[in-house]
């Protein structure tokens, strides 16, 4: 038998954001999702170059970005990310 | 005599017959009809009333074909199965043949999605040869589809349509086949403009025995303008008109002139095929045109019978 | 299979706004072949819902559920008390789906997802095309496996009308005249002459012109009863 999903992040969501007036000082607020094999490697790659990139870009690993699903992206909005970056 | 109307009249006693069309107005005015009657009344042996054409709203074919009739006219009351339903379809007829009207020509009808309601629902309970089927049962077994008795007679001159250039080609003379078989009594054509084309086609008719057993009267179309002419050669399905007609119209000094000219030399040759029996003019909102294409066609004075 | 399309977000926002604890309830049969209305559609449309919801400052639980078949009480029996915790359920299964439902939760509200549109097949990914109308009272024998009432868009019974346009519909250039390619397909066939005869009038009672329709299997009804 199935069960009803539940949302899980409702709570949160409800506390992030509703439509406001941007700040001037806003940034946005970006989740990468990359591959594995290439734009993650990249990632750790810059990391062991000690390059830095800004701290509003959180990166998800995803063993390819064939596995990114619309939903994960819906979910993403709905938390109160700004914008996504996919790269693979 | 099936139905005793003047245009059965004319094509059985082996007259060149010549009918045109009226498309009534779009609002309630019987001068409309009637001016137009007026203007084509002696210039032609019948008159056909188209049903709510290109699936636009307008004043009923039956109350047109009435309004001719008043005037002397015989009308030809053209039915297409898009609106009506057989119950619809059988009482129109009977309430139409109780006021006069005794030529039918029954059609498919354009598709509603042409009109000025494309959301309507189309009927289409019976589609245009079944209707002809319809018409013959009731007026020689007198029974309705149902396969009731009518009470008394119902005369009638069936009509029917046909398009000899439409795909599929090799099938369309069997079409026509199917349409006297479904008991039609006169047939009138899509407009000809490539008599050659229509030539051949007529031979394959012919071969099929066909003219024979039904009238054919071949469509005619005056061409007004340049504009016409193109629009027709490339947007209406089932009319072919030749490079030559085009060039001629745009040529033209006087297009209408030109128009009239072209008119007149197609029925110049219809006139010579004998398993023609007779145009069908279709003067598109140009029908004081009609009386000097008929004229100096020579095709004037219509018999009186 | 039973093709439908998701109803413009703002039609359905219409539908629910005034509600509080939403369920979309998609079925994973016909219409998430479409990619209409199956478990996934239902998830992505539960989600749009909850940021719409945020939007316009309104707290609303939407929860997105989906199960194998909306048109057998067996896949949707079992989970009936869960569904009836919601004050809506918004439907992505096909009309039947939303009708069968809706005859057996009670007092809650079922609105549809989707727009339900046709029997269809898939030439192509992405592509839904209309071939049979379910009139019942098949001819597809004397039409070479074309339906004319599914496909002409007159529903003729004789041959195509004069608007046949080198092998397209007046209607539309995208869409095939029926009876051309019947006509095409017999001449494959080598049987073109069946199309000589005049077909009758339809009996139109067997399409939904006749009422509302039902099948009943006497010997199973019985084993089923036992």
């Amino acid at each position: 038998m199935v069960k009803v999903a539940e949302p899980g992040v409702q709570e949160e969501v409800h506390s992030i954001e509703k439509p406001h007036e941007t700040p001037p000082d806003w940034e946005p607020n970006i989740l990468a999702f990359a591959c594995h094999y290439c734009a993650f490697a990249a990632a750790d790659l810059a990391g062991v170059m000690r390059l830095s990139y800004p701290s509003n870009v959180k990166i998800i690993r995803l063993p390819c970005t064939g596995k990114l699903d619309y939903i994960h992206i819906l979910h993403a909005f709905e938390r109160g990310v700004d914008g996504i970056f996919a790269a693979g | 005599m099936k139905s005793g109307s003047n245009l059965e009249k004319v094509l059985e006693s082996g007259h060149f017959a010549v009918t045109a069309e009226v498309g009534p107005p779009k609002g309630a005015s019987a001068k409309v009809v009637q001016r137009k009657g007026e203007l084509l009344k002696t210039y032609c042996d019948a008159m056909n009333v188209t049903d709510n054409q290109t699936a636009i709203v307008r004043m009923s074919s039956c109350s047109g074909c009435i309004l001719l009739r008043e005037i002397g006219i015989d009308p030809v009351m053209q039915i297409v199965v898009r609106d009506r339903n057989r119950i619809a379809i059988q009482s129109d007829i009977l309430g139409a043949v109780a006021l006069g009207i005794r030529n039918i020509l029954c059609l498919s009808g354009d598709h509603q999605r042409f009109g000025n309601h494309p959301t309507t629902k189309g009927v289409y309970d019976i589609d245009s040869i079944q209707l002809v089927q319809t018409l013959k049962k009731m007026r020689d077994e007198k029974k309705f589809i149902c396969g009731e008795d009518i009470s008394g007679e119902v005369p009638l001159y069936i009509g029917a349509v046909e398009t000899p250039f439409a795909d599929p080609i090799e099938y369309r003379v069997k079409r026509l086949a199917k349409k006297v078989k479904a008991g039609a009594d006169f047939i009138q054509t899509q407009a000809v403009f490539d008599v050659a084309k229509f030539i051949k086609w007529m031979e394959i008719v012919r071969d099929e025995g066909l003219d024979k057993q039904v009238h054919i009267l071949a469509g005619v179309i005056p061409i007004k303008s340049v504009g016409m002419a193109r629009y027709m050669k490339d947007n209406v399905s089932g009319i072919s008109v030749p490079d030559e007609i085009v060039t001629r119209m745009e040529e033209a000094k006087v297009a209408k002139d030109e128009g009239v000219k072209i008119a007149l030399e197609i029925i110049e040759q219809l006139k010579e095929m004998n398993s023609i029996h007779g145009i069908h003019i279709m003067a598109v909102a140009w029908e004081d045109i009609v009386p000097v294409i008929v004229e100096r066609a020579g095709l004037l004075p219509r018999p009186v019978l | 299979m039973i093709v439908g399309e998701q109803k413009p977000f703002e039609e359905i926002w219409e539908m629910i706004k005034s509600f509080r604890k939403v369920l979309v309830f998609g079925c994973n049969t016909c219409v998430a072949i479409c990619h209409a209305g199956g478990g996934k559609e239902a998830e992505i449309l539960a989600s749009l819902i909850r940021m719409k919801a945020i939007q316009e400052g309104i707290g609303m639980e939407v929860k997105h559920a989906a199960i194998e078949r909306h048109c057998e009480p067996e896949f949707f029996d079992p989970m009936m008390e869960d569904i009836k915790t919601n004050d809506v359920v918004l439907s992505t299964a096909c009309g039947v789906g939303v009708n069968f439902l809706a005859e057996r939760i009670g007092d809650i509200p079922v609105f549809p997802g989707i727009n339900t549109q046709f029997f269809g097949a898939v030439p192509k990914a992405g592509i839904f095309v209309e071939l049979c109308a379910g009139c019942g009272n098949c001819i597809l024998h004397l039409t070479g496996g074309i339906c004319p009432i599914a496909r002409c868009a007159k529903s003729l019974m004789n041959g195509p009308c004069g608007g046949t346009n080198k092998g397209k519909c007046e209607i539309s250039q995208d869409v095939d005249c029926g009876w051309y390619l019947i006509v095409e397909r017999m001449k494959k066939l080598g049987a073109l002459e069946k199309l000589y005869e005049i077909q009758p009038l339809r009996n139109w009672s067997t399409a939904t012109y006749g009422g509302p329709r039902r099948v009943v299997l006497e010997h199973i009804k019985d084993i089923e009863g036992q």
